[in-house]
Order: C-alpha cells, then structure tokens, then sequence
C-alpha cells in the first residue's frame, strides 16, 4: 500500500510538472484563444441565417471544440516523450526511483488534465455564448462534452504510444492519420456490410474492431437537436475509451521499456 | 570474476551492440567489460572520446540496457528502480526544464527521490547554498549559465543525500575557480563516506582526487587500480632546484649522474633519477650549493593513460 501511494506521488509530481509546462507555453494559450473565438464566431453565423440559429451555433460550437481539442492533445502530445529524450531532462529523471512506467503515465496524465481544462474553458464559452444567443442547453450538451473528454483522452494516449519511439513529426502523422480514420471506421464497417462481399465485410469488420472507433464519441448531432440519449449511449463510449486507453498505454510502456537513450 | 565484499559499483561482462541506422549490422561499443568501485572511495574512469565511458554510465543509470553481462549497484541489477533513492547522478552537459526557477526544478526531483514534504525546502535552500546558487534560487534556468546549470546538475544529483553519486564530466563547463570549488565538493563527499564514480578524460582531476582508476579504451578495460599502483610504474625522477651550483660540478652531474639541467635566474633545476638524489644533493652541499627545493618528479597519469590506450589501439589493429 505505502510502494503504491509513493508510486502514485512520483506520477503526481511528473503530472503536475507537465501541466505547468504547459501552463507556461504561449502557443497552447494562441490556440485556445482562437477555439474560443471560433465558438463566440458561431453566433455571427447563426445571425446570418433565417432559420435554426440555434443548430448553428451549436454545430459550430460543439465543432470548434472537438477540432481545436484533437489540435492542442496532438500538439502536446506528440512530443511528449520525445522532447524529453531530445532535451536529455529524461536522464536525470530516469535515474531517480522512478520506473519508466511511471514517468510515461505520469506524462500521460499531466496531458489529459492539461486538456481537460482547456476543453473546460472552451465548453464554458460554448456555454456563454449559447445562453448569451438564448439557444437551449441541456443534459445532452453535458454528454456530448463528457465523450469530447474521453476522446482527447484517447487522442493523447495514442499520440503518447507513438511519442514513445519515433520523431515528432512522425507521432504526428501517425497520430492524426489514426484520428481521422477512427472517425471513418464505423461508416467503413458499414459500407463492408453493404457491399455483401465477404472479404470486404471481413476487412472493414476488422479495421472497426482494431482501430478506435471514434464516431462512438460523438454526440454531437444529439446534442444539438435535442435528441434522447440513452444512457448506454453514454456509458458503453466510456467504458470503451477507458479500456482502449489502457491498451495503448501498456503499448507505450512495452516500447518505452525496451527504448536505449542514447 | 567474483564481487569483493565492500563493493558498491560491479559491472561483469557487459557487452553492448548498436544498430547504427536502420539495417541488421550491429557495432558493438563494449567488450565484456568488468570492474568493480569499492565503497567510500573516488573512483575514475577514464578514456578517451568515444572509448565507451558514457555507455558505460547510461547502462549502469538504467538508460541503455546491456546486451550481454550484468551491472549491480549496491548488490541490485541496473534494470530495478528502488534502490536509486541511494544513487545520485550527474549526466555531461546536463539539461533541466528551462521554465523552472533552481528553487523549483530542486524541489521537483527531492519529489521524485521520495523525500517527504516536511523538511523539502530546507533541503533544496540548503541545497543552492552548498553549490553557490542561493542567489538565483528563483530565476528562471533558461537565464542560467552553463557553469550554473552543471551547478544545479550537481544539487539536483545530492538532493535525496545518496550514498553512491556517478558524475559525469563534472569539471565540464567551469571555469578554474568552479573546478575547484567541484573537485573540494568531491573530496567532501568522500569525507562524509559517499562513494563517488567519475567520468572524466581530465586527468589531472583524476590525479588529484581518485583513488582508483579504470581506463577503457575502445570499448574495453585495459587498466584498472588504485592511483598510485598507476602512478608507480615507471621510474621516477626528482627536481632539485640548487643555488650557487658550481660550473664544474654542474658538468660532473650531466656527465656522470644523467642529470639535465635548466638554468631559472640565478638557480640550476637539476632533474635527476631517484636512486641518485642522495648523492646529487650531498656533492652540492659539499660544493657550498644551497639547496633552494626538492620535488619528487611522478610519472602522469597521462602518460600511462596514452601507453595503455596507444598499447590497445595497436591491439586492435592487429
């Protein structure tokens, strides 16, 4: 129990470590900044519409966040690890008591919660701006924000597992490739299942089983047109999100063990 | 080769290969290296660049894992994590989180060393005290200088008071005065019964504060023993420095004893063998010579150290 609680203190000082390096970047602030214009823009938009200004504000709104989320968890995180390994800080951390295990979740939670409050920031400005324009707010806005949490959560997990051994760059272009297919899966599996052929069946069946399947965090058309969400539809995206963060991150672990800093 | 009981550092048969690019072939950078650093003592390891020395140290920091062999600290293998609560570390050219203050970035790794809240920031004041930073405590690093950060490099390795410190090039970046104030820091340490292992190719820091050397050489050990078994090989000479030498008498010395003299001023350096400084200084006392000093002449370490790396260069030509 006391190895436990030490573990977890030596992953709470590397995670707070990375929020206030974080807190001290300018350039996460510059996009946060313009994520937060973007929303307020939505009520431009939705002013220059005859009907459903509400829908528009939202749409653009719940948008703006999911884009500029994903864009802040990949910048940060795709140089998470590397950026350590460039710097050489990971040497005198790394010969601390402090297993590799900790300091990559221990990165990995500094992130998350570093783009938790940004998303916090950004869902209070959708909040404002959709009081402001007397668009409705409800219970469904609060999920659909819950599963944007859980999704950035997965995006920087697996932008940590490729931070883990390759360059920046690389993590990034893995890490957004990867996003952007996770959003198509489900309509892939579809497709599959529309073409009645066997082998495309099976492929798409198992690219939506391998690869994140990111449309389940989605809620946003839900949302905004004040559609019943079923609880299910709720918890499954998280239980789901949770078990395939473990995943990668035990990944990450696995390569980030074997990794010589030379 | 079996570990002797107070040792603290043993490293047995370590090999290590890299892959230079992306192909199959791999180098190997270390040949089954084994040495062992004893408790309490100052232990060099020396060679030239690229001989293997930082491998060495980031196999034995758990930052490169050995191909082959086996490396314990304190009597645990590299790869656990715990036992490094006793273990401090100096990387070369260290880098720290360049948006932090010195007060912070000390506090930060007396938090990953374990050490409990009540008594941190004494610790860490203390701490900037000891290595001269207290003036800056709270400024940023990035306004740091290179002597400074090798500065806090040095606390941040102290900060949980392990009893093994490894330093890697720790005169690297400071100027006369820091390299002094570094090497009495060393010299403490030993005091307070630290054991201490230092990377270095300067070796007239060696000569003055190890006790022990190992010297590597392409990737393997080709000495290793204390300093003065190393410095005793050889035949040694002695400087007398004489006053009032005579002419005739100073010829007699080159002629006969092998001396060779350098006139300073007034005053004749007479460098002479060991077994002939008796007789040398009696025949100038007889002479009416004024004996000025006496400096027992030793064989450099850097002498020794470019024989045995020349010796296995040629080796490995072979």
């Amino acid at each position: 129990m006391t190895a436990l609680f030490a573990s977890g203190q030596r992953m709470l000082a590397i995670a707070a470590n990375t929020v206030r390096e974080a807190v001290r970047s300018r350039l996460l602030y510059t996009l946060l900044l313009f994520a937060v214009l973007l929303i307020c823009a939505g009520a431009l938009l939705s002013a220059l519409s005859y009907v459903e200004n509400d829908r528009i504000l939202q749409d653009v709104g719940l948008g703006a966040m999911r884009l500029f989320g994903v864009a802040i968890a990949l910048f940060v995180g795709v140089g998470l690890i590397h950026r350590e390994v460039e710097r050489r800080t990971v040497y005198t951390i790394l010969s601390k008591p402090l297993s590799r295990a900790e300091f990559l979740l221990g990165k990995f939670a500094g992130l998350v919660f570093t783009v938790w409050m940004q998303l916090a920031i950004m869902a209070l400005a959708f909040a404002a701006v959709s009081r402001a324009s007397g668009a409705p707010l409800g219970g469904g806005h609060a999920a659909a924000c819950l599963l944007l949490a859980v999704e950035l959560a997965l995006v920087v997990a697996i932008a940590t597992f490729f931070s883990a051994f390759t360059t920046p760059m690389l993590s990034s272009l893995f890490a957004g490739g990867l996003w952007l297919v996770g959003n198509l899966t489900r309509d892939l599996r579809e497709i599959g299942e529309a073409s009645h052929q066997p082998g495309v069946e099976l492929a798409t069946t198992w690219v939506h089983r391998v690869l994140p399947d990111l449309a389940s965090f989605n809620l946003s058309i839900e949302a905004v047109h004040g559609l019943p969400i079923a609880a299910s539809d709720v918890w499954l995206p998280l239980a789901y999100g949770a078990a395939y963060c473990a995943v990668v991150l035990v990944g990450a672990v696995v390569i980030f063990e074997q990794r010589d800093f030379r | 080769m079996r570990p002797e009981a107070s040792e603290i550092v043993r490293v047995s048969e370590v090999t290590k290969d890299f892959r230079p690019g992306l192909g199959l072939r791999r180098k190997r950078v270390l040949h089954g290296i084994s040495f062992g650093v004893r408790e309490g003592e100052i232990f060099g390891f020396v060679g030239p660049n690229g001989a293997g020395k930082t491998t060495t140290l980031k196999i034995l920091m758990g930052l490169i894992r050995p191909t082959s062999g086996r490396a314990t600290i304190l009597g645990h293998d590299v790869r656990e994590t715990a036992f490094r609560r006793n273990v401090g570390f100096l990387p070369e050219n260290p880098y720290f989180y360049e948006y932090l203050t010195g007060r912070e970035i000390l506090a930060f790794y007396a938090r990953l060393s374990g050490l409990p809240r009540a008594g941190r920031d004494e610790r860490v004041l203390a701490l900037l005290e000891q290595v001269g930073l207290s003036h800056a405590a709270d400024a940023r690093l990035r306004t740091y200088s290179k002597g400074m950060l090798q500065r806090v490099g040095i606390a941040q390795a102290l900060v949980h008071d392990p009893s093994v410190v490894f330093l890697d090039e720790p005169m690297s970046g400071l100027d006369p005065i820091g390299r002094k104030e570094i090497r009495d820091l060393i010299l403490r340490l030993r005091g307070e019964g630290k054991t201490v292992f230092m990377n270095t190719h300067i070796l007239s820091d060696v000569e003055l504060v190890c006790d022990r050397v190992a010297i590597i050489a392409r990737g393997r050990i080709v000495h290793e023993g204390a300093i003065d078994e190393f410095l005793g090989t050889g035949e040694r000479e002695t400087d007398i420095v004489l006053g009032r030498l005579a002419p005739d008498l100073a010829t007699a010395l080159e002629e006969h004893r092998d001396a060779q003299l350098r006139r300073v001023g007034d005053r004749v350096e007479v460098r002479v063998r060991e077994k002939d400084v008796d007789a040398v200084l009696q025949a100038a006392l007889e002479s009416g010579a004024t004996v000025v000093s006496i400096t027992p002449h030793r064989v450099s370490l850097e002498t020794v150290f470019l024989s045995a790396v020349q010796a296995e260069a040629h080796e490995g030509e072979r």
